[in-house]
């Protein structure tokens, strides 16, 4: 288990300097191979037309690990996950600051191309959204327009497979990904991740909007998928964040509280406001 | 009678009368607009429908009422109507994707967004006088085809743009992210899936702007185009006329044949705008059942 502390910019010394990190080839990756980090944020601050909603944030992500980002309505938990693939390129009025990093890359680099990043960050929305097409072209289209050249076929039925959906759909692939219910709809939407082979998937609270059955069928295939895959999944679930993580990063009014392990996170927080909220006093 | 004991019961039945009141009042001024448009159909269906036949349709106009038809000014109706379609949906539709995908929002943009609007508005006989002053004088296209479909063009983008554009903005904007998030390009999600989502809006954008482009005669008389012409339009610089002016010109003469001959011209009019309108209907029916919402 990789130990994730509140790392402030100096701490993090065996980490490349910042601009040693943006010189070298953006696709070449300047971290030593081995380390463990691939995502990581260093004091970062986001704002909506200058109003901050995530203040000063820097936190590490190991890889094949799970991290939940946990904390109250509001407190920037999506936002800064959403500034992980650029997803925020697309709302007006956001400021970045601090430091992005994917491998040791600066995603802000001017050389990074945001949509090379996002096919390696890949990303799973709140609300299941599948393209009001038939199930097999929701999977396929992603790898069809970044010109796969295997079977795309193949490619689709893994997909499925790996997010648990294939035994379910296999018989209808032609018919609307909108006649599935919400939480195949929404593996569907993982599935299409997944095609995209992406070494990262931000997870922005994917059950949200899912009954308990299929919640735990989610949460089963996170298990499934942290042995290829580094997840980070935005979570109001305490409950949630407790059972499938590894690490736990507690987020309040932007900015970041505490992080740690997940069972230390729960059993002994350092931080008093950690504990009023992770004990449900609060929030 | 009070069986559930209701306190206020009368109130509840005032309030129900109201709703009727409403309801009937509704009910009523529907059916005054589908019978006074029946009236006027078995109207001009019992005064036209003597004329209409083959020889209607295949021959030209002439002095002689026996002898008038309708073949120059129905083709040049044609050539008018696809001409101004070719040229004004893609543009409409291009304008409307530009405006609500890609233009960032900043003042040069909303002032075109807000005069966009405003241009549908303006009356069809200034959009003739500008044709006439580009397109005719300055451009040299004369009363052509292509100078009556450039001026047609122009009446009726802004419809189009502003249908097109809402038809646009109601694709929910999930979509568009969950593109995004696979790595695709503005122009992969606007042409795989915003498109295509928005379509049925957009044909109906169009099915109102042709209906209008058909029926229009202002611009057409402003730009000099004749209503005395003997032969239907080869090209797109060649003269032509169009059924409203050919209408109009045999409602304005003295001879009674020439008013029944005016009311055949408008059964046809109608009958080219119901057949544009069900191929529309249709396109945008299978559009919807493909979209699979």
């Amino acid at each position: 288990m990789v130990k994730l502390n509140v790392q402030l910019s100096k701490a993090g010394s065996a980490a490349p300097d910042a601009a040693s990190s943006t010189q070298g080839a953006p696709a070449a990756g300047t971290l030593p191979d081995g380390d463990p980090r691939i995502l990581e944020a260093r004091n970062v601050t986001i704002s909506y037309s200058g109003n901050p909603a995530v203040r000063g944030v820097s936190l590490e992500f190991p890889e094949r690990k799970v991290t939940a980002i946990i904390g109250p309505s509001g407190c920037g938990k999506s936002t800064l996950l959403r500034s992980f693939n650029r997803m925020n390129d697309f709302v007006e009025g956001v400021g970045i600051d601090g430091q992005l990093l994917y491998r040791g890359i600066d995603i802000h680099d001017p050389r990074v191309d945001p949509m090379e990043l996002r096919l390696k960050i890949g990303m799973v929305f709140q609300k299941p959204n599948p393209f009001p097409k038939s199930i097999y072209r929701n999977v396929a289209w992603g790898p069809k327009i970044n010109r796969y050249d295997g079977n795309i076929k193949q490619l689709v039925e893994e997909s499925l497979r790996k997010a648990a959906l294939w035994d379910e759909v296999k018989d209808r692939l032609d018919d609307s990904a909108l006649g599935l219910s919400g939480g195949q709809q929404q593996r569907l939407c993982i599935a299409r991740a997944l095609a995209m082979s992406p070494e990262v998937i931000l997870m922005d609270e994917p059950c949200s909007a899912l009954d308990p059955v299929s919640t735990s069928r989610i949460e089963d295939l996170i298990f499934e998928l942290k042995k290829t895959f580094t997840i980070v999944i935005v979570t109001h679930n305490m409950q949630q964040a407790a059972r499938v993580s590894d690490t736990t990063a507690f987020l309040e009014l932007g900015k970041l509280i505490e992080v740690g392990e997940t069972d230390q996170m729960f059993t002994k927080p350092r931080e008093k406001r950690t504990e009023d909220y992770v004990s449900g006093r609060f929030g | 009678m009070n069986l559930l004991a209701v306190d206020g019961h009368d109130k509840i039945r005032y309030r129900r009368l109201k709703a009727r009141i409403f309801q009937s009042t509704c009910c009523g001024l529907v059916w005054m607009c589908v019978a006074l448009l029946a009236v006027l159909l078995f109207h001009v269906a019992s005064e036209g429908f003597a004329y209409l036949n083959l020889d209607f349709l295949t021959n030209n106009t002439s002095y002689k009422p026996e002898k008038a038809g309708i073949h120059a000014a129905l083709l040049g109706t044609l050539w008018l109507v696809v001409t101004t379609a070719v040229i004004s949906i893609p543009t409409g539709v291009a304008a409307a994707i530009y405006l609500e995908e890609f233009a960032k929002k900043n003042r040069i943009n909303t002032f075109i967004e807000v005069n966009v609007a405003n241009l549908a508005g303006v009356p069809s006989i200034v959009f003739g006088m500008l044709g006439l002053a580009i397109f005719s004088r300055l451009f040299g296209l004369k009363n052509w085809v292509i100078a009556g479909a450039l001026t047609m063009s122009l009446l009726i983008l802004p419809v189009i743009i502003t249908a097109a554009r809402e038809a646009i903005r109601a694709v929910p904007n999930s979509i568009r992210l969950a593109a995004y998030a696979i790595g695709a390009s503005k122009w992969q999600t606007v042409a795989a899936h915003v498109l295509p989502a928005a379509l049925p809006g957009i044909v109906t954008g169009v099915i109102l702007s042709m209906s209008r482009a058909i029926g229009e005669t202002a611009p057409l008389i402003t730009i000099g185009v004749p209503v005395f012409i003997l032969h239907a339009p080869g090209g797109l610089n060649e003269s032509f006329t169009a059924l409203p002016m050919q209408i109009y010109s045999w409602a304005a003469m003295p001879q009674k044949e020439f008013h029944g001959l005016a009311a055949a011209g408008i059964i046809v009019l109608l009958t080219v705008l119901l057949l544009m309108n069900a191929t529309a209907v249709f396109i945008r029916q299978r559009a919807q059942r493909k979209l699979k919402w």
